[in-house]
């Protein structure tokens, strides 16, 4: 048990469980929240194009330094307070040309909502149409100025979403990958873990009855598992989820009902030697109820299997959400590595070439997987040093 | 002895398929709302409802219903696809070839492939040649498929445009055979590739471990007594003797040749009967799903018949047990 915790996937697991509690709860925010442009690079990659910025602009205006490439996108809103019969204007400033972005008159309070992106404003300051329009209005180098004539007060937001973002970029819809992949951990973790446990009751369930009933229920059940064997898995699973609705308890219910089956039928196998046993002959000689030996003497004797079938089993349920979640077949409210893996394949990061929306969630998957294999292997080792010894045979 | 063996496993095979047709009868109609609410706009009069339903079959009692559908499912005539309006059966068989294609021809790869690794692991114990191959094995089939594929889409399609995004085939077509047979080939070959490099991990794996068993035998180094070269010792006598369990693991990997194709067809966007199984569940087109379910099931209850007839053919030691347990 000691070398157990000392092993490197134990520790691994334990800052996996940690990170995927805590974590969340640490940072600001949902991670539902838009923090910056669609697929924006992560922060270290291509320094070349600009981080966010955000200015928060008073009457005065405001200017600054722009050496980088153009943002993805230019948007300034907020309120100007001006007295209803002077023309407000509001000017931006670029090293080569100025553009008027807007001019109000007649009012006391004007709401200001302008985005490069909106056509109907491209048109008005006279920049093509089709494309970027935040690149027109950063054609090179050079010193910039938001310029506010005539506002008594004005409180504006500046906001120029760059094409870099976080630690690991942005999502298609400007989300943080980071975050996402932060909260992914928990829903992986508790699909794989509540699946497989209940997988492991129900194996354990049937494979008791099974193993000491024996006759027509031993019958009934292992030609249950061997139909159920038999199902091909990921496209009944589909049907499932498409069928059953796709919540995370629904997904746990579905992975558990297809997964019970080899415990069932490990846990037959060492009853059927058990029963056998000396020891427990003399149980039964001694008038021992056959509850009293089912629970305290042929439960406790299936532990380390269970234990082994438990952490074996959690790498497979893992992927099969994922790859559920990865077809499409999941709720899309439900942040899941696979979620993500499914809408980097079907909103375009291909065409974006977008990277950073296929490897963290992808690499997180097979990390988990590969450390609860790690502790199975382990644990398996142990109930049968056999296997440990067969390695280099 | 032998036929009662046969008998046995082929009604085991029947006792499966037909769990599979009852749980895809009833999978269907315990859904919520009504089979037909896809279909059905509720501003339609009680008339026209009445009468889409006399078209699917709905208004008969359900037993009858039952047995209707029991009779389709084994003539193969699957009913009207509530998405596109035409028959499930011509929809299937159109994608029925280009899974076909995509799932024997990365089997055959991925198991040549990883059966001649693993007898050069075998020969080579201990070396780094053999540590190489298991590890490279294990790495490759601990990763989910579609990570794995989406990385080489990444790879080979964005990054260096080698190979096209999607599709089975340029939009549109090339002309002439050979230029189509090219553009197929070139298509496939991604998603073939990568099934392959997912596969042959296993094969490796299990073809050492019985090529290890077999080449310490003593009929081998009798074999190799008689002076024949290791050629001869290698693929005439130690290959020979664990080609039955390579048949039966070659047909046993079927089933999840199935989940994988339906994985790898949705990533490549390819025309097959996964993605048509993907499209139907997710549209609640449900007699699309039924039947799809039902032709990837009947392939894989088929394979494990196969594989355990050819198993009882070429090693007689089965069929004895079987017919005593």
């Amino acid at each position: 048990m000691k070398n157990f915790l000392k092993r490197r996937s134990v520790i691994a697991f334990i800052i996996t469980c940690l990170l995927g509690m805590f974590a969340p709860m640490l940072m600001s925010g949902y991670p539902s929240d838009i923090v910056g442009a669609p697929f924006s690079r992560p922060i270290w990659w291509n320094t070349q194009l600009p981080a966010s910025c955000e200015f928060n602009v008073t009457a005065e205006g405001v200017s600054f330094e722009w050496t980088k490439l153009p943002p993805a996108i230019f948007s300034l809103n907020g309120q100007v307070r001006a007295e209803a019969k002077k023309e407000v204007n509001i000017i931006w400033q670029t090293p080569q040309k100025k553009y008027l972005l807007s001019s109000l008159k007649g009012q006391n309070v004007y709401w200001i909502n302008i985005d490069a992106r909106d056509m109907v404003f491209k048109q008005s300051i006279g920049v093509p149409l089709i494309g970027n329009g935040a690149a027109h209005l950063f054609p090179c180098a050079g010193k910039y100025s938001l310029i506010i004539q005539n506002a008594d007060t004005a409180s504006l937001k500046l906001m120029l979403p760059g094409g870099r973002q976080e630690l690991l970029g942005t999502d298609q819809r400007g989300r943080d990958v980071l975050w996402l992949l932060i909260y992914g951990i928990r829903t992986s973790l508790v699909i794989g873990i509540a699946a497989t446990l209940i997988a492991c009751l129900l194996g354990l369930g049937f494979g008791l009855a099974a193993g000491y009933i024996g006759g027509i229920t031993d019958a009934l059940v292992m030609r249950t598992v061997d139909v159920l064997l038999s199902i091909p898995t990921l496209p009944i699973l589909m049907v499932l989820a498409g069928i059953w609705g796709k919540g995370l308890w629904q997904l746990v219910l579905i992975l558990s009902i297809f997964s019970w089956m080899g415990t069932a039928r490990s846990v037959r196998s060492m009853v059927l030697t058990v029963r056998e046993s000396p020891w427990i002959e003399s149980l039964k000689a001694l008038g021992a109820k056959r509850s009293y030996i089912l629970w305290r003497h042929l439960v406790p004797e299936t532990a380390p299997i269970m234990l082994a079938n438990i952490a074996l089993g959690v790498p497979g349920a893992i992927l099969s959400e994922a790859g559920l979640a990865f077809l499409g077949l999941s709720d899309p409210r439900l942040i899941s590595w696979g979620r993500m893996l499914h809408e980097a394949h079907s909103f375009g990061a291909f065409t974006e070439g977008a990277w950073w929306l296929l490897l963290p969630p992808g690499i997180g998957i097979v990390a988990v997987c590969l450390i609860f294999m790690d502790m199975g292997r382990y644990l398996e080792e142990q109930i049968d040093p056999r296997l440990s010894g067969d390695k280099n045979a | 002895m032998r036929r009662s063996w046969l008998l046995r496993r082929i009604v085991s095979s029947l006792i499966v398929l037909a769990v599979v047709l009852v749980l895809n009868f009833i999978l269907f109609r315990i859904m919520p709302g009504d089979a037909v609410s896809t279909i059905i706009d509720p501003n339609f009069s009680p008339e026209a409802k009445a009468r889409l339903r006399q078209l699917y079959g709905l208004d008969k009692p359900i037993l009858q219903q039952f047995f209707i559908y029991i009779k389709q499912m084994l003539t193969f005539r699957f009913g009207l696809s509530f998405l596109s309006r035409r028959p499930v059966w011509d929809e299937l068989i159109s994608r029925l070839p280009s899974t076909m294609v995509l799932m024997s021809s990365s089997m055959i790869l991925s198991a040549v492939l990883g059966i001649w690794l693993g007898i050069r692991a075998a020969l080579n114990r201990g070396k780094f040649t053999e540590r190489l191959v298991l590890r490279a094995g294990a790495v490759t089939s601990s990763f989910p498929s579609f990570f794995i594929q989406l990385v080489l889409l990444m790879l080979f399609a964005r990054t260096f445009k080698i190979f096209p995004l999607r599709g089975s085939l340029s939009v549109p077509p090339p002309s002439g055979v050979i230029e189509v047979v090219a553009d197929y080939v070139w298509h496939m070959a991604l998603p073939v590739l990568s099934l392959t490099v997912m596969g042959f991990g296993g094969w490796a794996l299990y073809v050492r471990n019985l090529m290890v068993r077999a080449l310490g035998e003593d009929y081998v180094l009798m074999a190799k007594a008689r002076g024949l070269s290791e050629h001869d010792v290698v693929y005439g006598h130690a290959f020979r003797t664990i080609l039955p369990p390579i048949l039966t693991i070659l047909l046993m990997s079927v089933p999840g040749l199935v989940s994988g194709a339906v994985i790898t067809e949705s990533v490549f966007s390819l025309h097959g009967v996964g993605t048509f199984l993907l499209e139907a569940v997710s549209g609640n087109d449900y007699p699309s799903a039924g039947a799809a379910f039902y032709l990837l099931a009947l392939i894989t209850v088929t394979c494990n018949l196969l594989a355990d007839i050819v198993y009882g053919v070429v090693d007689p030691r089965v069929r004895i047990e079987g017919h005593n347990e």
